[in-house]
């Protein structure tokens, strides 16, 4: 649901995130639904850029507030939603877009993958209306628009592109399907690509395939990359830099190799030693103590302080501003003690 | 070359789903006819005396009518000519208007079937427009549809027919109260009011459960991944909304046909229409067996052809509709 616009949003404050170079700038990003007492924040101060043709990460937990991210450079905020901080977009700003705007943006600038092929394609259509529907709607000719989406399903690797147009996404596997999904994601050339959780929903088998469909493709297309994920392997693997979300807030970034080497934050090194590893030795599994908390429910100062180890009364105070420590960004008190 | 073999091997599949279907409606159309048959013999004590309501008659009389409704014969043979003469289209003489039953149906159908079509095309129209409308936009407008699609849908047709004759007819004079008119516009005007009342209680039904299938139309992922990819409003909603909630509309849509026919008896008798329901009213006070099986038997017929056309046409609206009934 597309959230009015509000009076309430400020402008994007100078020495933001976002330059007209960059493929997304989220600046200071808040966002929180109702008002007065009952009023829920939903994200505080999130900075996010993504450059033309860099893969960026975004890390973290399931409500941390990163799909909440990333859908806002589409302008799909949470009804009823208001948005203070700054989103652009190739230099549009998505905050004050109205519907045309907003509509002309997804048709040409911004793509999104979501998690679920399967949901993301109406079951009732076939592969070829939805291919061609977002070349139709930039304006393409419906022959046009068909040869492209033949071209597309080519490139994506779907054998009989030709017969796969006039099927129904049922007879499909969700490997094929996400496959169809990058393919109609790509198609309006755009310089923006959200993927969300892209690889989640298919087999263990398929998701490297369709990851190294996604990154070949970013590559040709030149197109800049939010990748949506609570991966951190995968995140550290492809990306070129890393955000690492809790609790609606950005909590460490971080270059994508020196993540696994030298993680700033202790929630970063928390995940790190939560999830299994093939390649390092038997470490012991260590699961992080608490449950993950959203934002509004979050512990004052630094929101993560009820489950870290290193947690002390001065946690408490402020919520810690960012701060360099080593190759990452930081808001954390004492990363020193985590990585020295 | 795969592709053609599966396609060969579909069609055979879905020639033999077709098959079944169609004999499951015959059969269905069979079974209903030996209750419709069986309700004459069920009639308590002798059916000609019941028919004839306890008038004189000599023995040669009643032995004539029990012969002409085949009363003479047994159960079995009794119903076999019946429906015999039946699949001829041939439901025997009227007792009370002494001519063919057919006859008699057809000619009222003039009356009956324009009757249908008006109010079927009221109802579907008017409810699914609130529908969408209402499932759209949401909140007070939501509520607003919600609570009319109530009061509709409880309010019995013969009240509305009754609120609708004080109104428009008496109160306002803009529509006449009795009579079906002749010529097209004539007829359209004189079943205007009769439609309307016949289609306020299937405007509620409408309304409300088209309002619960465009809501969950709306919720689908797919419709939220078509708005971020740019694709227009109106687009989406017709595209990615109404088209995925044409098959449960059409189920009701089908179901709701049958019963207007059902229907007609209420709204023909109030508004003094010569059409089948008030024939069927009429024929049930005066014991004419004839008739009343008659439409009986086309009233089941009506039901399940409108529900076969609907389940064949299924697959067509909704592809993942597996072919010979097996889910996925």
């Amino acid at each position: 649901m597309l959230a009015k616009k509000t009076p309430a949003r400020e402008e994007a404050p100078d020495g933001g995130a976002g330059t007209r170079r960059d493929a997304l700038g989220i600046s200071r990003l808040s966002l929180a639904v109702g008002t007065g007492e009952s009023e829920i924040p939903l994200l505080a101060d999130v900075t996010v850029r993504v450059g033309r043709g860099e893969t960026v990460g975004l890390v973290g937990e399931s409500g941390s507030g990163k799909s909440l991210t990333a859908r806002s450079a589409l302008g799909m905020l949470p009804r009823g939603a208001r948005a203070t901080g700054g989103v652009t977009v190739s230099g549009v700003d998505v905050l004050a877009a109205g519907y045309r705007e907003l509509r002309d943006l997804r048709r040409t600038r911004v793509s999104m993958i979501f998690q679920d092929p399967r949901a993301s394609i109406n079951p009732v259509r076939r592969i070829g209306d939805y291919l061609t529907e977002g070349l139709r709607a930039r304006g393409v000719p419906a022959r046009g628009a068909a040869e492209q989406a033949l071209d597309l399903l080519g490139q994506v690797g779907i054998r009989d592109p030709k017969g796969a147009m006039g099927r129904f996404p049922h007879e499909f596997s969700g490997g094929m399907l996400q496959r169809v999904v990058i393919a109609g994601a790509l198609s309006t050339e755009p310089e923006l690509l959200l993927a969300d959780e892209p690889t989640t929903a298919l087999d263990v088998t398929t998701q490297a395939e369709v990851i190294g469909l996604l990154k070949e493709m970013q590559r040709a297309h030149g197109t800049g990359m939010l990748f949506v994920t609570h991966d951190l392997d995968l995140a550290a693997a492809i990306c070129d830099r890393v955000y690492v979300m809790y609790a609606g807030r950005i909590v460490e970034e971080s270059a994508g190799a020196s993540l696994f080497g030298a993680p700033a934050h202790p929630y970063t090194r928390a995940l790190l030693e939560a999830s299994p590893s093939v390649h390092g030795g038997r470490a012991e599994i260590k699961a992080i103590r608490g449950r993950p908390r959203a934002l509004a429910e979050a512990p004052s100062g630094c929101a993560f302080r009820d489950r870290c180890p290193l947690a002390g009364d001065e946690c408490a105070e402020t919520v810690p501003a960012h701060r360099p420590h080593g190759t990452s960004l930081v808001a954390c008190l004492r990363p020193e003690q985590v990585t020295p | 070359m795969k592709r053609t073999r599966a396609d060969r091997a579909g069609k055979r599949a879905f020639a033999g789903w077709i098959g079944k279907r169609v004999l499951g409606g015959i059969l269905t159309v069979l079974l209903a006819s030996v209750l419709i048959y069986g309700a004459l013999r069920l009639v308590p004590g002798d059916p000609v005396l019941a028919m004839t309501g306890g008038r004189r008659l000599t023995p040669d009389q009643i032995e004539a009518l029990r012969h002409r409704h085949g009363l003479d014969r047994g159960f079995v043979q009794g119903y076999l000519a019946w429906i015999g003469d039946a699949l001829r289209l041939d439901f025997g003489m009227s007792t009370n208007y002494q001519t063919s039953v057919t006859s008699l149906i057809t000619n009222r159908l003039g009356v009956s079937g324009p009757l249908i079509l008006y109010s079927a095309v009221l109802a579907v129209v008017s409810g699914l427009a609130v529908a969408l409308v209402s499932a759209v936009k949401g909140g007070l407008v939501n509520r607003a549809a919600g609570m009319a699609a109530a009061v509709t849908t409880a309010t019995p047709t013969f009240v509305s027919a009754i609120g609708l004759l004080a109104l428009f007819s008496v109160g306002l004079g803009w529509f006449p109260a009795t009579g079906a008119g002749t010529g097209l516009a004539d007829r359209l005007w004189h079943l205007t009011l009769p439609a309307v009342a016949m289609a306020i209680v299937a405007f509620g039904v409408l309304a409300r459960v088209g309002n619960a299938a465009f809501a969950e139309e709306l919720r689908r992922e797919h419709v939220e991944v078509a708005r971020s990819r740019g694709v227009g409003a109106a687009a989406v909603i017709r595209r990615h909304v109404v088209r995925n909630a044409l098959a449960p509309m059409l189920t009701i849509v089908g179901l709701l046909f049958a019963s207007l026919f059902v229907g007609t008896a209420v709204v023909e008798t109030a508004f003094g229409l010569d059409g089948v329901g008030s024939l069927l009213v009429s024929s049930v006070s005066r014991r004419d067996f004839p008739v009343v099986q008659g439409i009986a038997l086309i009233a089941v017929l009506l039901f399940v052809v409108v529900n076969t056309l609907v389940d064949l046409a299924m697959p067509f609206i909704d592809p993942r509709v597996a072919l010979g009934g097996a889910g996925r």
